[in-house]
């Protein structure tokens, strides 16, 4: 479908902590770019015939796009906020529409089959029902009072607890989660999926999280995340069809699905069809 | 192969490869299908694709007389009915939550699925016993060439092997072969494998033809 | 014996699998594989210059590549899983050792060009990992025909084990496994096993838990 709505975003190019000064080759949304560090070590991000790309430095990651977008990269406050681990995920590619990528991070129900005995296990499968809104000052998509029971629900976690989240999309290929922080319950660690799109059916996935875990190893933090998603991975590489779809008809959903029809409905507004398609092709 | 106008059967598998309680992947002309043995033994075919999110149907798990979902668990009849949506445990789901199935059949220990309507059953296959299936990145042609023999009306490519003759039940892929090896009668593990290997050799030299025939 | 271990690894999956399915303890050390390359840092060059995980330490003795930790875990806790130790099923196991190194150079190498932006010949990766998986195949049928179900005997050995994860693992490379019939049996046989643990791509058989039942009440 058509880039042109989402020529204008921002998308996560690469890690700040691996620039170097030789570059490093990758695409945005079929455009060939180069991502590199100059000699003061500042990012810079060049398109196709060598063209300066705007630039961002932000949760870890180097951000960048094709047009020339008219707000700033989306806030998370948290980031900001003293105590916080911050943790580089890595990279993982998928051959997957981004769309898809995202919207199985918005997913709940997926997991006592998906990620059976860490996120989710049956018997407890019910998913009770949550808030969505879109907020239109903000225009991002907000689920809230979302609940699910786990076995173990974070490294810092000791046993099974029932997970409060939040989901929020700020951005077409990017979503924020919030979660249940076990050693401070009044706060919430914050999970993020940042989708870098190469193709409409290819994708550079990078999460990112930003947590108060004082206890666990920076390696153990990283590996619980990458389990997750390679666990998501081998679901994203089988639907069919690849594109999103973003007309009723060809999938079902049901309650559980709220946030899912609210990033589709969300998506088709704004003509972000990258990844998507339409029943009127 | 096709016979008739109305439709036809395609051998997608031997029974042997689908214990009960299994899901297997399959391939038609008419793409992917989720083939399934349920603990019973009753064997269904479904179109590969849960019709929640599309994820693939022949990932999923079978419990009972049922296939479910990998995804979420939606979990489907041999009919193509959802009967259970593990995320509202307490919900009757929608009629209108269905999968496609097709007509399957299994005679001479290989499984027909039925494209369109077949006027009659599949072939009886008597007196072959099956051995193993493999698929071959050669079409049709190539393999007969390679065999020096032509498929007969029912896709039977016969070849001779040194522990006697081999019969090859082909169905088009798509560009490749799925090669059903069948035996006449019992050979004992040494002339088993041995026909095993002479099959081998033939979709060796069969991939080699279709090469040659590519490159030209 | 402590593991150098990273997730994502089948290597490493192999020594986890083997030590579960045998009940040995090992205590697993995280290495940041990706994204940080610390296996090629200079604390665990200096344990392995080879620069490969995984790495098994026990006591004075440091072991790298998987199939030698297999064996060692095997013969320690449990020398069944080397098979009965006739010249032909040791030969059986040595061979199958040695060809899962193709599946690690081929659908491995695949696997990570594919998911982690590795440089590598894809299509000739993907190419040999076909070749190398219809070798596997052709190797299951004939064992099936002598009735046997695993690679080198009628129960697993340390042969099933170092093949299973790349093999399991082939997707993520790109190479599928849908036309391989014995692969499929032969892997379902594997997981199936008392004490089988999973790795991230290779989901749990749910079909091996019956339908649970929820009480009234009960979310």
């Amino acid at each position: 479908m058509s880039m042109q709505a989402m020529i204008d975003e921002w998308y996560p190019v690469g890690l700040f902590s691996q620039l170097d000064r030789a570059g490093r080759k990758t695409a945005l949304m079929g455009e060939p770019i180069d991502v590199a560090c100059d000699a003061d070590g500042n990012a810079r991000v060049t398109g196709r015939d060598g063209r300066a790309l705007p630039v961002r430095v932000r949760y870890g990651h180097v951000w960048s796009s094709l047009g020339e977008p008219k707000k700033e990269l989306f806030p998370i406050p948290e980031a900001d906020q003293p105590g916080r681990r911050f943790v580089d995920v890595g990279v993982v590619r998928v051959r997957c529409s981004p769309l898809r990528a995202v919207e199985n991070f918005l997913d709940i129900a997926h997991f006592p089959f998906v990620h059976t005995d860490i996120l989710g296990a049956e018997p407890h499968t019910e998913v009770q029902n949550y808030k969505v809104e879109i907020r239109e000052e903000e225009d991002e998509v907000w689920a809230t009072q979302v609940k699910f029971y786990q076995p173990q629900a974070a490294k810092s976690a000791s046993g099974g607890i029932t997970t409060e989240y939040m989901y929020r999309v700020p951005a077409p290929t990017c979503s924020v989660l919030y979660k249940t922080c076990p050693p401070r319950p009044s706060e919430w660690d914050v999970i993020t999926l940042f989708v870098q799109p190469l193709a409409e059916d290819l994708c550079d996935v990078w999460p990112w999280m930003a947590l108060f875990d004082d206890e666990t190893a920076m390696t153990d933090l990283i590996h619980f995340q990458q389990t997750i998603f390679l666990q998501d991975r081998s679901i994203l590489e089988n639907q069919i069809p690849r594109l999103l779809p973003l007309d009723p008809g060809m999938e079902i959903p049901t309650r559980a699905d709220l946030t899912s029809i609210a990033y589709r409905r969300w998506l088709k507004r704004h003509n972000y069809t990258y990844g998507a398609q339409l029943v009127a092709q | 192969m096709p016979s008739d106008t109305t439709g036809f059967w395609t051998p997608v598998a031997l029974s042997r490869d689908l214990p009960a309680g299994t899901a297997m992947p399959a391939r038609t002309a008419s793409g992917s299908i989720a083939l399934w043995r349920s603990a019973s033994g009753r064997i269904s075919a479904s179109a590969d694709r849960c019709p929640h999110r599309g994820m693939r149907l022949s990932h999923g798990f079978v419990r009972g007389e049922a296939l479910s979902c990998i995804y979420h668990g939606w979990s489907y009849d041999q009919a193509g009915h959802c009967l259970r949506i593990p995320a509202h445990p307490g919900l009757a789901p929608p009629e209108t939550i269905r999968v496609a199935t097709y007509d399957v059949e299994e005679t001479g220990s290989v499984i027909w699925v039925a494209m369109g309507t077949p006027a009659s059953k599949p072939p009886r296959l008597d007196g072959l016993v099956p051995l193993r299936s493999l698929t071959a990145f050669a079409n049709i042609a190539a393999i007969e060439a390679a065999a020096g023999a032509k498929a007969s009306p029912d896709g039977i490519v016969e070849i001779d092997a040194s522990t006697g003759t081999i019969s090859l039940l082909l169905s088009p892929q798509d560009g490749q072969t799925l090669i059903h090896v069948l035996l006449k009668g019992d050979l004992g593990p040494a002339g088993a494998i041995g026909a095993s290997r002479a099959a081998e050799s033939l979709r060796r030299r069969a991939e080699g033809l279709q090469k040659k025939e590519v490159a030209r | 014996m402590k593991l150098y271990d990273y997730i994502l690894s089948p290597s490493c999956y192999k020594v986890r699998l083997m030590a579960a399915l045998t009940g040995v303890k090992l205590e697993l050390r995280p290495v940041d594989f990706h994204p940080g390359a610390e296996h090629r840092g200079p604390e665990l060059l200096a344990l392995n210059p080879a620069g490969s995980i995984p790495i098994l330490e026990d006591g004075d003795l440091i072991l790298s590549e998987s199939s030698a930790i297999l064996v060692y875990l095997a013969a320690k806790a449990a020398p069944v899983w080397l098979g009965n130790g006739a010249a032909r099923e040791a030969a059986q196991v040595q061979q199958w050792l040695s060809f899962s190194g193709r599946l690690t150079a081929s659908l491995g190498s695949a696997r990570l060009h594919e998911m982690l932006l590795r440089p590598g010949d894809i299509a000739a990766l993907q190419a040999q990992g076909i070749t190398a998986l219809r070798e596997l195949e052709a190797g299951l049928v004939e064992q099936g025909l002598h009735g046997k179900r695993f690679l080198a005997a009628d129960r697993p050995t340390v042969a099933d084990i170092a093949c299973f994860p790349y093999v399991a693992l082939a997707p993520d490379g790109g190479v599928t496994l849908d036309p391989y019939p014995a692969i499929r049996l032969w892997s379902r046989a594997l997981r199936a096993l008392d004490n089988f643990i999973e790795m991230p791509g290779i989901h749990r058989l749910h079909e091996l838990k019956p339908e649970p039942h929820i009480a009234p009440g009960e979310a």
